[in-house]
């Protein structure tokens, strides 16, 4: 009897411990409940110059309060680019990473497979006015690993080919179309190639910086499969491509062109990213760079197997998996991501592409992009569109940049004649394999 | 200073032990996390780690609370009764939760825990039982919270990892401490357990010992409780000795001197002789009257002071009080009065049966009815007692059958289901009294 009513009494007493655990937890999470986390990088991630760069973000989040009163979201202000993945990785280690955050360049993959994001396909099957159909395609797959959407895109950058428009007036070469081939390109490339001052060395070249990652890209060939666990280099599509490259140096006649000569106005065709283009053709920073000479950007020439598609590159935006407010953390990441508003104002006032379909067919794209270029530009609209229509996602598994270094360093020995090219590349193949099964 | 104390002594600085590792290890854990974030390793961490580490307060909080946790259960189940097995397994079983719980907090970096929980299961065991239950117990808990075997597996953060921050002097104390706290606790418990088992031994000893005592006793008892009977047998031989002496010898003295007497004067006055045979009579009278006195004092006290339904009743009601058997018994004879000897037969016939049912049948209910055909009374004794297969006439049946046939009476019985037993007494009716 005694001991019965101890145990009653121990009973009570772990109830009551219970209890207490819950109902702290329950105040606490209603304090906390009001303030959301917001992690992000100050300046530009394109590392492009950049004015206010948290403009956008700002008014998103004055809008995303107003809809959601008695929300407050905070953001650490002043966080380089290059400071950013330390900061965020400290922020993991003491357990207080944002309830929503930018993904460092290059390292998505292992913030997803620390388990620190939250998945969300759940979350956008639930949400009805969420369709994966209003993004670019390229942008969206952006987002997910093996499969699995770990992070929405905010906002796209895509390549572009930059063309020397005063370099081909005065070889008498009007501006290729849109839809050019290699075959153009090449002969571009050998037509402006000579020494124009006459003393015996070359000093004008067809292009810069054009390599066989981009030539593989516009021949449509996939170098891995989306787990990253196989890589396809013995492709014929990236053979072809690698020949094509090796032909495009050979025009330059041994020369190496560099960046310095592309600044002056002596190479005809560079790729550039639309970041750069966006910020070096409107004032003031056009007479910061490339002020020589007119130029503009036009889409990148196709391979004989594909169609002058370019990998695109997205910041993406994820949401903690330890945020306490689900809901609300996925209603920001709308905000910032899936808002027409917020992606327009992207237009204005950062220098990427925004990645709904929406907020680029507006009309707003083409006023900003005929703002910035006054007079002299011939950017369709509708090229930027079809390039982030056709364009890639780029491959974001961890080993990635170890696999492409691999295949640089390999490919520009077969470039420079030192391997065979047939052999070489299914060696490459072999050995970048290995490399991802690590 | 006695065994108990020692081994409370030694539990406690187990416990003490294991609290400061649990907060060593876990505190260099959380400090490590801090200085990590300090000085910029914290991208480096998580690529080496490969997963999310749990928050570093957190982390500690739990390791620490967890441990109390195991503690309080652990104290728990020793102040607790030791035959109410099932809250035991409860509490055991939580102890294997927070013992779970805190080494998984501290990423499987110290398993000492595990001794307390083995230390736990051990003691609750006797037996080659305590040798299993400790075999599985540490090796099952072993192999759950042991860093190499799982702690991969789960994915746990090494210690290592945590101090790689740290100059090498450092890392090196570090991982000395850790091993000196696993040591020391390994020799600790290997020190409390064989304590604990040399105390159960002598423990089994002194029990042992008691009851070699408790034997003899009974030995003792059994020869004193033969003394007594046969004192008790002697003791009424001679009362009946005295009895026969002082009222049938008596008698017959009187009357074999009054015979003598009248031998000498029946030649000589009829009228005298007469009048002493008279006097011869009365004291052959006077004899019977006190051989019957005799008699009655040699009757049941019960039936000697009730009537006898009254008297069967406070009998069966002793047996059913002391012997716990619950009997019926079913009168339907009215008025129950007889003559002395067959009141004497009934009551005799119905305590040695019921007396049988509980020493042989080891039954524990007994039916008893009487009932009255013509001029035959039928006992009827049954109860759901074994029985007995095949029947052999014991002390008792003998006894019975011989009371019985003094009055032309029979006796039934049989040991299949139970035990039933069927008198029979032809009742001298005409001769009732009263």
């Amino acid at each position: 009897m005694k001991n019965g009513r101890k145990q009653t009494v121990w009973m009570i007493m772990i109830a009551a411990a219970v209890l207490a655990a819950a109902a702290y937890r329950c105040v606490w999470e209603r304090n906390s409940g009001r303030i959301l986390r917001f992690g992000m990088l100050a300046g530009s991630y394109w590392e492009v110059p950049t004015g206010n760069c948290y403009e956008v973000i700002d008014a998103a989040i004055q809008r995303f309060e107003a809809a959601h009163p008695g929300v407050q979201v905070e953001y650490t202000s002043g966080i380089r680019k290059e400071d950013y993945p330390e900061w965020l990785a400290e922020q993991i280690v003491m357990g207080t990473e944002p309830d929503v955050f930018m993904i460092p360049a290059g390292e998505f993959d292992t913030i997803a497979s620390l388990g620190v994001l939250k998945k969300l396909d759940g979350l956008a099957e639930q949400d009805d006015g969420f369709q994966p159909e209003d993004y670019y395609q390229g942008a969206y797959e952006s987002g997910k690993i093996r499969g699995i959407q770990y992070a929405l895109p905010y906002e796209s950058v895509p390549t572009l080919m930059f063309v020397n428009k005063t370099l081909l007036e005065r070889e008498g070469i009007s501006i290729p179309e849109d839809n050019w081939s290699w075959e153009e390109f090449l002969s571009v490339c050998r037509q402006v190639t000579k020494d124009t001052d006459g003393d015996g060395s070359i000093d004008q070249y067809g292009c810069y910086d054009y390599g066989w990652k981009e030539a593989a890209n516009a021949n449509g060939a996939v170098l891995f499969d989306e787990a990253g666990r196989t890589s396809y280099f013995g492709n014929s599509k990236v053979e072809t491509a690698v020949r094509f490259v090796k032909e495009l140096n050979a025009a330059n006649e041994g020369y190496l062109v560099t960046a310095k000569e592309f600044d002056r106005g002596n190479v005809a065709f560079r790729p550039l990213a639309f970041s750069d283009y966006r910020t070096y053709k409107p004032y003031p920073w056009r007479i910061k760079k490339y002020s020589d000479f007119e130029w503009d950007c036009i889409r990148m020439p196709s391979g004989p197997d594909g169609g002058g598609r370019t990998e695109l590159d997205t910041l993406l935006m994820g949401i903690s998996s330890r945020s306490r407010q689900e809901t609300l953390a996925w209603e920001f990441l709308k905000e910032l991501c899936h808002s027409e508003e917020t992606q327009v104002q992207l237009l204005e006032a950062s220098q990427g592409m925004p990645v709904l379909r929406k907020a680029a067919e507006s009309d707003a794209l083409q006023d900003i992009l005929g703002e910035d270029t006054p007079g002299s530009s011939n950017m369709d609209v509708t090229i930027i569109r079809q390039v982030m229509e056709e364009a890639a996602a780029t491959p974001n598994f961890r080993l990635y940049q170890s696999a492409m270094d691999l295949a640089d360093g390999e490919i520009s020995r077969m470039l420079h004649g030192d391997v065979a090219l047939d052999n070489g590349l299914l060696k490459l193949q072999r050995e970048v394999n290995s490399l991802l099964r690590q | 200073m006695s065994k108990e104390c020692v081994i409370t002594k030694l539990q406690q600085i187990i416990y003490g032990l294991n609290l400061a590792a649990v907060c060593f290890v876990s505190g260099i854990m959380m400090y490590s996390m801090f200085k990590i974030v300090d000085t910029m390793y914290a991208g480096q961490f998580l690529r080496m780690i490969g997963r999310r580490p749990w928050q570093p307060e957190l982390m500690m909080a739990v390791a620490v609370i967890c441990y109390f946790s195991l503690v309080f259960f652990s104290c728990l189940g020793q102040t607790c009764d030791q035959r109410e097995r099932e809250i035991r397994n409860v509490i055991l079983f939580l102890e294997v939760l927070f013992c779970i719980g805190s080494s998984v907090a501290m990423n499987m970096n110290y398993n000492g825990l595990v001794l307390l929980v083995v230390a736990d299961m051990v003691r609750g065991q006797k037996g080659s039982r305590q040798k299993f239950v400790m075999g599985s117990a540490i090796i099952g808990l072993y192999t759950i919270l042991d860093y190499n075997l799982m702690g991969i597996h789960f994915s746990m953060i090494p210690l290592d990892t945590f101090i790689f921050c740290f100059s090498t002097g450092i890392q090196a104390m570090i991982r000395g401490t850790v091993s000196i706290f696993r040591s020391l606790n390994l020799v600790l418990f290997i020190l409390y357990l064989t304590m604990l088992i040399q105390g159960e031994y002598q423990e089994r000893e002194r029990i042992q010992n008691l009851n070699e005592q408790l034997e003899e006793a009974n030995r003792k008892l059994k020869l004193y409780a033969e003394e007594a009977e046969r004192n008790a047998e002697t003791r009424e031989r001679n009362r009946l000795a005295r009895e026969i002496h002082d009222t049938l010898g008596h008698a017959l003295t009187g009357i074999v001197a009054g015979v003598d007497a009248c031998l000498m004067t029946i030649d000589i006055s009829t009228e005298a002789t007469k009048k002493q045979l008279e006097k011869i009579g009365d004291v052959a009278r006077q004899g019977i009257t006190d051989v019957r006195r005799s008699v009655r004092k040699l009757r049941p006290d019960a039936l000697e002071k009730l009537e006898l339904e009254d008297a069967i009743t406070g009998m069966l009601e002793n047996l059913a009080a002391t012997s716990g058997v619950k009997v019926m018994f079913q009168n339907q004879v009215k008025p129950f009065q007889f003559h002395e000897d067959e009141e004497e037969v009934i009551y005799r016939v119905i305590q040695e049966a019921t007396t049988n049912a509980v020493r042989h049948g080891h039954a524990d209910k007994i039916w008893i009815t009487i009932t009255k055909e013509n001029a035959w009374l039928t006992i009827t004794v049954k109860d759901n007692g074994v029985g007995c297969g095949e029947m052999k006439e014991g002390f008792g049946l003998k006894h019975m059958k011989e009371r019985l046939s003094l009055l032309n009476g029979t006796l039934e019985y049989n040991g299949e289901d139970g035990f039933l037993i069927v008198a029979g007494i032809p009742i001298r009716w005409g001769e009732e009294k009263g």
